[in-house]
Protein backbone atom coordinates (compact mmCIF):
# COMPACT_ATOMS: atom_id res chain seq x y z
CA UNK A 1 0.00 0.00 0.00
CA UNK A 2 1.29 3.22 -0.89
CA UNK A 3 1.06 6.37 1.82
CA UNK A 4 0.75 9.25 -0.62
CA UNK A 5 0.96 11.45 2.34
CA UNK A 6 4.50 9.96 3.77
CA UNK A 7 5.84 10.57 -0.18
CA UNK A 8 4.73 14.28 -0.78
CA UNK A 9 5.92 14.85 3.06
CA UNK A 10 9.16 13.76 1.97
CA UNK A 11 8.63 15.26 -1.45
CA UNK A 12 8.48 18.82 0.55
CA UNK A 13 11.05 18.12 2.93
CA UNK A 14 13.68 17.21 0.16
CA UNK A 15 13.14 20.01 -2.08
CA UNK A 16 13.28 22.79 1.07
CA UNK A 17 17.00 21.19 2.49
CA UNK A 18 18.39 21.22 -1.54
CA UNK A 19 16.58 24.65 -2.15
CA UNK A 20 17.37 26.30 1.28
CA UNK A 21 21.21 25.11 0.58
CA UNK A 22 20.85 26.03 -2.75
CA UNK A 23 19.93 30.14 -1.79
CA UNK A 24 22.21 30.40 0.40
CA UNK A 25 25.37 29.35 -1.73
CA UNK A 26 24.19 31.39 -4.51
CA UNK A 27 23.47 34.36 -1.79
CA UNK A 28 27.43 33.55 -0.61
CA UNK A 29 28.85 32.36 -3.86
CA UNK A 30 28.11 35.81 -5.71
CA UNK A 31 29.24 37.98 -3.45
CA UNK A 32 32.46 36.25 -3.23
CA UNK A 33 32.98 36.37 -6.86
CA UNK A 34 33.11 39.77 -7.33
CA UNK A 35 35.21 40.49 -4.03
CA UNK A 36 37.61 38.08 -6.06
CA UNK A 37 37.38 40.49 -9.05
CA UNK A 38 39.00 43.20 -7.15
CA UNK A 39 41.53 40.70 -5.47
CA UNK A 40 43.59 38.13 -7.59
CA UNK A 41 44.56 36.68 -4.48
CA UNK A 42 41.65 35.20 -2.69
CA UNK A 43 40.88 34.71 -6.58
CA UNK A 44 43.70 32.25 -7.49
CA UNK A 45 43.15 30.71 -3.71
CA UNK A 46 39.37 30.13 -4.26
CA UNK A 47 39.92 28.84 -8.31
CA UNK A 48 42.21 25.51 -6.79
CA UNK A 49 40.09 24.77 -3.84
CA UNK A 50 37.26 25.23 -6.30
CA UNK A 51 38.71 22.58 -8.21
CA UNK A 52 39.93 20.79 -5.70
CA UNK A 53 36.59 20.15 -3.75
CA UNK A 54 35.16 19.25 -7.05
CA UNK A 55 37.35 16.27 -7.63
CA UNK A 56 36.08 14.72 -3.72
CA UNK A 57 32.67 12.54 -4.24
CA UNK A 58 29.56 13.60 -2.03
CA UNK A 59 29.90 10.54 0.23
CA UNK A 60 32.58 11.47 1.61
CA UNK A 61 31.84 15.32 2.02
CA UNK A 62 28.46 13.82 4.06
CA UNK A 63 30.71 11.75 5.71
CA UNK A 64 33.41 14.54 7.52
CA UNK A 65 30.47 16.93 8.10
CA UNK A 66 29.29 14.30 10.72
CA UNK A 67 32.38 13.94 13.24
CA UNK A 68 32.70 17.70 13.00
CA UNK A 69 28.85 19.33 13.05
CA UNK A 70 27.21 15.63 14.07
CA UNK A 71 23.69 14.61 12.53
CA UNK A 72 20.65 16.05 11.61
CA UNK A 73 19.23 18.87 9.44
CA UNK A 74 21.63 21.51 9.72
CA UNK A 75 25.37 19.46 9.15
CA UNK A 76 23.02 18.45 5.97
CA UNK A 77 22.34 22.13 4.68
CA UNK A 78 26.35 22.35 5.48
CA UNK A 79 27.22 19.75 3.13
CA UNK A 80 25.40 20.26 0.37
CA UNK A 81 26.55 23.67 0.44
CA UNK A 82 30.35 23.06 0.85
CA UNK A 83 29.65 20.88 -2.06
CA UNK A 84 27.99 22.92 -4.54
CA UNK A 85 29.56 26.14 -3.05
CA UNK A 86 32.43 26.39 -5.10
CA UNK A 87 31.18 25.06 -8.42
CA UNK A 88 28.52 28.02 -8.12
CA UNK A 89 31.38 30.68 -7.47
CA UNK A 90 33.91 29.12 -10.10
CA UNK A 91 31.12 29.70 -12.79
CA UNK A 92 30.08 33.41 -11.31
CA UNK A 93 33.46 33.94 -11.68
CA UNK A 94 35.12 33.04 -15.00
CA UNK A 95 31.75 34.36 -16.20
CA UNK A 96 32.42 38.19 -14.81
CA UNK A 97 36.17 37.78 -15.97
CA UNK A 98 35.85 36.36 -19.24
CA UNK A 99 34.31 39.70 -20.67
CA UNK A 100 34.78 41.25 -23.71
CA UNK A 101 37.66 43.73 -23.04
CA UNK A 102 36.24 45.34 -25.66
CA UNK A 103 32.82 46.52 -23.66
CA UNK A 104 34.82 47.72 -20.33
CA UNK A 105 36.88 50.11 -22.01
CA UNK A 106 34.42 51.31 -23.87
CA UNK A 107 32.56 51.42 -20.40
CA UNK A 108 35.37 53.15 -18.82
CA UNK A 109 35.51 55.85 -21.85
CA UNK A 110 32.09 56.63 -21.05
CA UNK A 111 33.06 57.59 -17.53
CA UNK A 112 31.43 54.13 -15.45
CA UNK A 113 32.99 53.64 -12.33
CA UNK A 114 34.05 50.37 -11.17
CA UNK A 115 31.21 49.25 -9.19
CA UNK A 116 28.72 50.36 -12.25
CA UNK A 117 30.70 48.44 -14.48
CA UNK A 118 30.25 45.54 -12.33
CA UNK A 119 26.79 46.20 -11.98
CA UNK A 120 25.71 47.05 -16.02
CA UNK A 121 28.53 45.75 -18.06
CA UNK A 122 29.83 42.31 -15.68
CA UNK A 123 26.49 40.87 -14.29
CA UNK A 124 24.33 40.99 -17.67
CA UNK A 125 27.22 39.18 -20.22
CA UNK A 126 27.52 36.84 -17.00
CA UNK A 127 24.15 36.03 -16.77
CA UNK A 128 24.57 32.98 -19.17
CA UNK A 129 27.51 31.80 -17.10
CA UNK A 130 25.93 32.19 -13.71
CA UNK A 131 23.01 30.72 -14.80
CA UNK A 132 24.76 27.32 -16.40
CA UNK A 133 26.16 27.13 -12.71
CA UNK A 134 22.92 27.44 -10.91
CA UNK A 135 21.35 24.83 -12.87
CA UNK A 136 24.62 22.58 -12.39
CA UNK A 137 24.84 23.06 -8.56
CA UNK A 138 20.68 22.52 -8.33
CA UNK A 139 21.38 19.07 -10.01
CA UNK A 140 23.89 18.16 -7.44
CA UNK A 141 22.22 19.22 -4.59
CA UNK A 142 19.36 17.27 -5.56
CA UNK A 143 21.57 14.07 -5.16
CA UNK A 144 23.11 15.23 -2.01
CA UNK A 145 20.35 15.75 -0.43
CA UNK A 146 19.10 11.75 -1.12
CA UNK A 147 22.35 10.93 0.52
CA UNK A 148 21.84 13.81 3.94
CA UNK A 149 19.60 11.27 4.91
CA UNK A 150 21.78 8.67 5.61
CA UNK A 151 22.85 11.68 8.76
CA UNK A 152 19.38 12.25 9.99
CA UNK A 153 17.87 14.75 7.39
CA UNK A 154 15.00 13.25 6.29
CA UNK A 155 12.86 13.65 3.09
CA UNK A 156 13.10 11.32 0.00
CA UNK A 157 16.31 9.57 1.12
CA UNK A 158 14.97 8.16 4.27
CA UNK A 159 12.36 6.42 2.41
CA UNK A 160 15.05 5.20 0.27
CA UNK A 161 17.42 4.20 3.19
CA UNK A 162 14.44 2.72 5.02
CA UNK A 163 13.73 0.21 2.35
CA UNK A 164 17.39 -0.57 1.65
CA UNK A 165 17.32 -2.06 5.42
CA UNK A 166 14.46 -4.06 5.22
CA UNK A 167 15.09 -4.71 1.64
CA UNK A 168 12.08 -3.37 0.71
CA UNK A 169 12.08 -2.84 -2.93
CA UNK A 170 8.46 -1.08 -3.23
CA UNK A 171 9.54 1.45 -0.48
CA UNK A 172 12.48 2.10 -1.85
CA UNK A 173 11.16 2.99 -5.45
CA UNK A 174 8.97 5.33 -3.47
CA UNK A 175 11.73 7.29 -2.65
CA UNK A 176 13.76 6.78 -5.95
CA UNK A 177 11.03 7.68 -8.57
CA UNK A 178 9.80 10.99 -6.98
CA UNK A 179 13.23 11.91 -6.93
CA UNK A 180 13.74 11.05 -10.78
CA UNK A 181 10.98 13.14 -11.40
CA UNK A 182 12.57 16.45 -9.45
CA UNK A 183 15.70 15.62 -11.50
CA UNK A 184 14.48 15.31 -14.91
CA UNK A 185 11.87 18.19 -14.24
CA UNK A 186 14.65 20.21 -13.12
CA UNK A 187 17.00 19.98 -15.96
CA UNK A 188 14.01 20.31 -18.21
CA UNK A 189 12.83 23.76 -16.50
CA UNK A 190 16.06 25.26 -16.12
CA UNK A 191 17.35 23.80 -19.45
CA UNK A 192 13.99 26.42 -20.65
CA UNK A 193 15.08 28.64 -18.79
CA UNK A 194 18.32 29.13 -19.57
CA UNK A 195 17.95 29.14 -23.74
CA UNK A 196 15.76 32.08 -22.82
CA UNK A 197 18.89 33.94 -20.99
CA UNK A 198 21.27 33.16 -24.17
CA UNK A 199 18.84 34.23 -26.14
CA UNK A 200 18.50 37.93 -24.26
CA UNK A 201 22.08 38.03 -23.78
CA UNK B 1 42.36 -0.75 5.05
CA UNK B 2 44.70 -1.53 2.58
CA UNK B 3 42.85 -4.20 1.18
CA UNK B 4 39.40 -1.75 0.87
CA UNK B 5 41.75 0.78 -0.87
CA UNK B 6 42.99 -1.63 -3.31
CA UNK B 7 39.30 -3.27 -3.83
CA UNK B 8 38.09 0.01 -4.44
CA UNK B 9 41.04 0.93 -7.01
CA UNK B 10 40.89 -2.05 -9.06
CA UNK B 11 36.84 -0.98 -9.42
CA UNK B 12 37.29 2.44 -10.09
CA UNK B 13 39.60 1.84 -12.87
CA UNK B 14 37.71 -2.09 -14.16
CA UNK B 15 34.62 1.17 -14.64
CA UNK B 16 37.05 3.56 -16.23
CA UNK B 17 38.26 1.12 -19.07
CA UNK B 18 34.97 -0.04 -20.07
CA UNK B 19 33.50 3.40 -19.97
CA UNK B 20 35.80 4.72 -22.12
CA UNK B 21 35.78 1.92 -24.63
CA UNK B 22 32.14 2.24 -24.69
CA UNK B 23 32.39 5.94 -24.60
CA UNK B 24 34.55 6.63 -27.14
CA UNK B 25 32.96 4.04 -29.49
CA UNK B 26 29.43 5.80 -28.97
CA UNK B 27 31.49 8.81 -29.76
CA UNK B 28 32.11 7.79 -32.95
CA UNK B 29 29.31 6.15 -33.60
CA UNK B 30 27.62 9.17 -33.30
CA UNK B 31 30.08 11.12 -36.07
CA UNK B 32 28.88 8.61 -38.35
CA UNK B 33 25.68 8.33 -37.78
CA UNK B 34 25.20 12.77 -36.79
CA UNK B 35 21.51 12.72 -36.60
CA UNK B 36 21.33 10.09 -34.04
CA UNK B 37 23.34 12.31 -31.83
CA UNK B 38 21.09 14.90 -30.63
CA UNK B 39 18.30 11.86 -29.28
CA UNK B 40 21.57 9.89 -27.81
CA UNK B 41 23.68 12.18 -26.11
CA UNK B 42 20.32 13.73 -24.39
CA UNK B 43 18.99 10.29 -22.90
CA UNK B 44 22.94 10.07 -21.56
CA UNK B 45 22.51 13.81 -20.11
CA UNK B 46 19.14 12.63 -18.14
CA UNK B 47 20.41 9.63 -16.50
CA UNK B 48 23.22 11.88 -15.39
CA UNK B 49 20.48 14.34 -13.63
CA UNK B 50 19.30 11.63 -11.99
CA UNK B 51 20.99 11.65 -8.18
CA UNK B 52 24.05 8.85 -8.20
CA UNK B 53 22.46 7.13 -5.17
CA UNK B 54 18.62 6.66 -6.51
CA UNK B 55 20.69 5.23 -10.25
CA UNK B 56 21.61 2.73 -7.88
CA UNK B 57 18.78 1.32 -6.23
CA UNK B 58 16.71 1.36 -9.58
CA UNK B 59 19.01 -0.92 -10.65
CA UNK B 60 18.89 -3.02 -7.53
CA UNK B 61 15.60 -4.31 -8.21
CA UNK B 62 17.11 -6.01 -11.59
CA UNK B 63 20.79 -6.78 -10.62
CA UNK B 64 20.78 -7.22 -7.01
CA UNK B 65 23.22 -5.89 -4.45
CA UNK B 66 26.71 -5.52 -4.44
CA UNK B 67 29.21 -5.26 -7.27
CA UNK B 68 27.30 -5.70 -10.69
CA UNK B 69 24.56 -2.72 -10.06
CA UNK B 70 27.43 -0.09 -8.39
CA UNK B 71 29.72 -1.17 -12.03
CA UNK B 72 26.69 -0.85 -14.21
CA UNK B 73 25.57 2.45 -12.74
CA UNK B 74 29.19 3.97 -12.73
CA UNK B 75 29.27 2.96 -16.27
CA UNK B 76 25.77 4.52 -17.25
CA UNK B 77 26.49 7.74 -15.43
CA UNK B 78 29.95 8.49 -16.76
CA UNK B 79 29.82 7.50 -19.95
CA UNK B 80 27.86 11.01 -21.15
CA UNK B 81 31.23 12.98 -20.38
CA UNK B 82 33.64 10.90 -22.61
CA UNK B 83 31.06 10.54 -25.37
CA UNK B 84 29.76 13.92 -25.67
CA UNK B 85 33.59 15.15 -25.82
CA UNK B 86 35.02 12.14 -28.14
CA UNK B 87 31.74 13.50 -30.43
CA UNK B 88 32.78 17.36 -30.10
CA UNK B 89 36.00 16.72 -29.85
CA UNK B 90 35.79 14.66 -33.63
CA UNK B 91 33.64 17.54 -34.98
CA UNK B 92 35.25 20.43 -33.75
CA UNK B 93 38.30 19.66 -35.57
CA UNK B 94 39.82 22.66 -37.46
CA UNK B 95 38.61 23.25 -41.24
CA UNK B 96 42.31 23.62 -42.39
CA UNK B 97 43.46 20.24 -41.12
CA UNK B 98 40.45 18.98 -42.83
CA UNK B 99 40.84 20.35 -46.46
CA UNK B 100 45.10 19.72 -46.39
CA UNK B 101 44.49 16.17 -45.67
CA UNK B 102 41.65 16.17 -48.34
CA UNK B 103 44.34 17.99 -50.91
CA UNK B 104 46.68 15.33 -49.81
CA UNK B 105 43.96 12.33 -51.31
CA UNK B 106 43.20 10.97 -48.12
CA UNK B 107 40.04 8.78 -47.78
CA UNK B 108 37.33 10.17 -45.31
CA UNK B 109 38.31 6.79 -43.28
CA UNK B 110 41.99 7.49 -43.10
CA UNK B 111 41.01 11.68 -42.36
CA UNK B 112 38.94 9.85 -39.19
CA UNK B 113 41.66 7.75 -38.11
CA UNK B 114 44.52 10.07 -38.90
CA UNK B 115 43.50 13.75 -38.33
CA UNK B 116 40.24 13.59 -36.41
CA UNK B 117 41.03 11.41 -33.56
CA UNK B 118 44.37 12.33 -32.69
CA UNK B 119 43.21 15.85 -32.88
CA UNK B 120 40.53 15.18 -30.85
CA UNK B 121 42.33 13.44 -27.98
CA UNK B 122 42.86 16.82 -25.50
CA UNK B 123 38.92 16.86 -25.51
CA UNK B 124 38.86 13.07 -25.01
CA UNK B 125 40.97 13.10 -22.29
CA UNK B 126 39.17 16.03 -20.84
CA UNK B 127 35.95 13.91 -21.05
CA UNK B 128 37.86 11.11 -19.43
CA UNK B 129 38.93 13.09 -16.04
CA UNK B 130 35.14 13.90 -16.25
CA UNK B 131 34.77 10.71 -15.65
CA UNK B 132 36.76 10.01 -13.11
CA UNK B 133 35.68 11.96 -10.94
CA UNK B 134 31.79 10.43 -11.39
CA UNK B 135 33.29 6.88 -11.43
CA UNK B 136 35.15 7.54 -7.85
CA UNK B 137 31.48 9.01 -6.55
CA UNK B 138 29.25 5.87 -7.58
CA UNK B 139 31.91 3.76 -6.77
CA UNK B 140 32.33 5.33 -3.02
CA UNK B 141 28.33 4.95 -2.62
CA UNK B 142 28.51 1.11 -3.56
CA UNK B 143 29.26 0.82 0.20
CA UNK B 144 25.93 1.31 0.61
CA UNK B 145 24.96 -1.81 -0.87
CA UNK B 146 27.86 -3.68 -0.41
CA UNK B 147 30.24 -3.29 -2.92
CA UNK B 148 32.88 -3.27 -1.14
CA UNK B 149 35.41 -0.91 -1.59
CA UNK B 150 36.38 2.38 1.15
CA UNK B 151 31.89 3.34 0.95
CA UNK B 152 31.65 0.64 3.60
CA UNK B 153 33.55 2.13 6.13
CA UNK B 154 32.09 5.20 5.77
CA UNK B 155 28.34 3.38 6.12
CA UNK B 156 29.71 1.27 8.89
CA UNK B 157 31.46 4.55 10.93
CA UNK B 158 27.94 6.82 10.69
CA UNK B 159 25.90 3.54 11.85
CA UNK B 160 28.33 3.39 15.10
CA UNK B 161 28.98 7.32 15.07
CA UNK B 162 32.91 6.52 15.04
CA UNK B 163 34.46 9.76 14.27
CA UNK B 164 38.17 8.15 13.62
CA UNK B 165 36.65 5.28 11.19
CA UNK B 166 34.69 8.50 9.35
CA UNK B 167 37.50 11.06 9.14
CA UNK B 168 40.18 8.69 8.42
CA UNK B 169 38.23 7.12 5.60
CA UNK B 170 36.48 10.12 4.45
CA UNK B 171 39.81 12.09 4.38
CA UNK B 172 41.40 9.33 3.01
CA UNK B 173 39.17 9.18 -0.02
CA UNK B 174 39.18 12.84 -0.59
CA UNK B 175 43.08 12.17 -0.96
CA UNK B 176 42.60 9.72 -3.36
CA UNK B 177 40.25 11.63 -5.56
CA UNK B 178 42.31 14.21 -5.60
CA UNK B 179 45.28 12.07 -6.78
CA UNK B 180 43.42 10.25 -9.37
CA UNK B 181 42.09 13.85 -10.81
CA UNK B 182 45.49 15.25 -10.80
CA UNK B 183 46.75 12.57 -12.80
CA UNK B 184 43.86 12.90 -15.18
CA UNK B 185 44.42 16.87 -15.53
CA UNK B 186 48.40 16.16 -16.15
CA UNK B 187 47.71 13.79 -19.00
CA UNK B 188 44.99 16.17 -20.19
CA UNK B 189 47.55 18.81 -20.30
CA UNK B 190 50.28 16.39 -21.65
CA UNK B 191 48.28 16.03 -24.47
CA UNK B 192 47.14 19.17 -25.04
CA UNK B 193 50.42 20.06 -25.67
CA UNK B 194 51.13 17.31 -28.07
CA UNK B 195 47.91 17.74 -30.40
CA UNK B 196 46.50 21.79 -29.29
CA UNK B 197 45.76 23.94 -31.29
CA UNK B 198 47.28 26.94 -29.29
Amino acid sequence: MINYDIILNAVVGHLFLAYSALLISIIIAIPLAVLSLFNRYLASVLLVFANLIQAIPSFAVVAIVVPLLGIGFKPAIFAIILRIILPLFKNTFTGLKDVDFVYIDSARGIGLSQLEIIRYIRFPHAFPAIFAGIKFSAIIANSVAILTSLIGAGGLGELIFEGLTNFNIPKVLTGAIPAVIIAVLLDVSFSLIEKRISLKY
Amino acid sequence: MTIKTIEHLSMVFVALAIIIVIGVAIGIFLYNKKYLSNIVLNILNIIETIPELVLLVILMPFFGIGYKPTMIASILYSILPVARNTYVGLIQVDKQYLESARAMGLAEREILWKIRIPLALPMIAAGIRIAIVFVMGVITLGGLIAAGGLGGPIQTGIHLYDRDIILVTGLWIGILAVLLDSIGSFIEKVLNRKYGYD
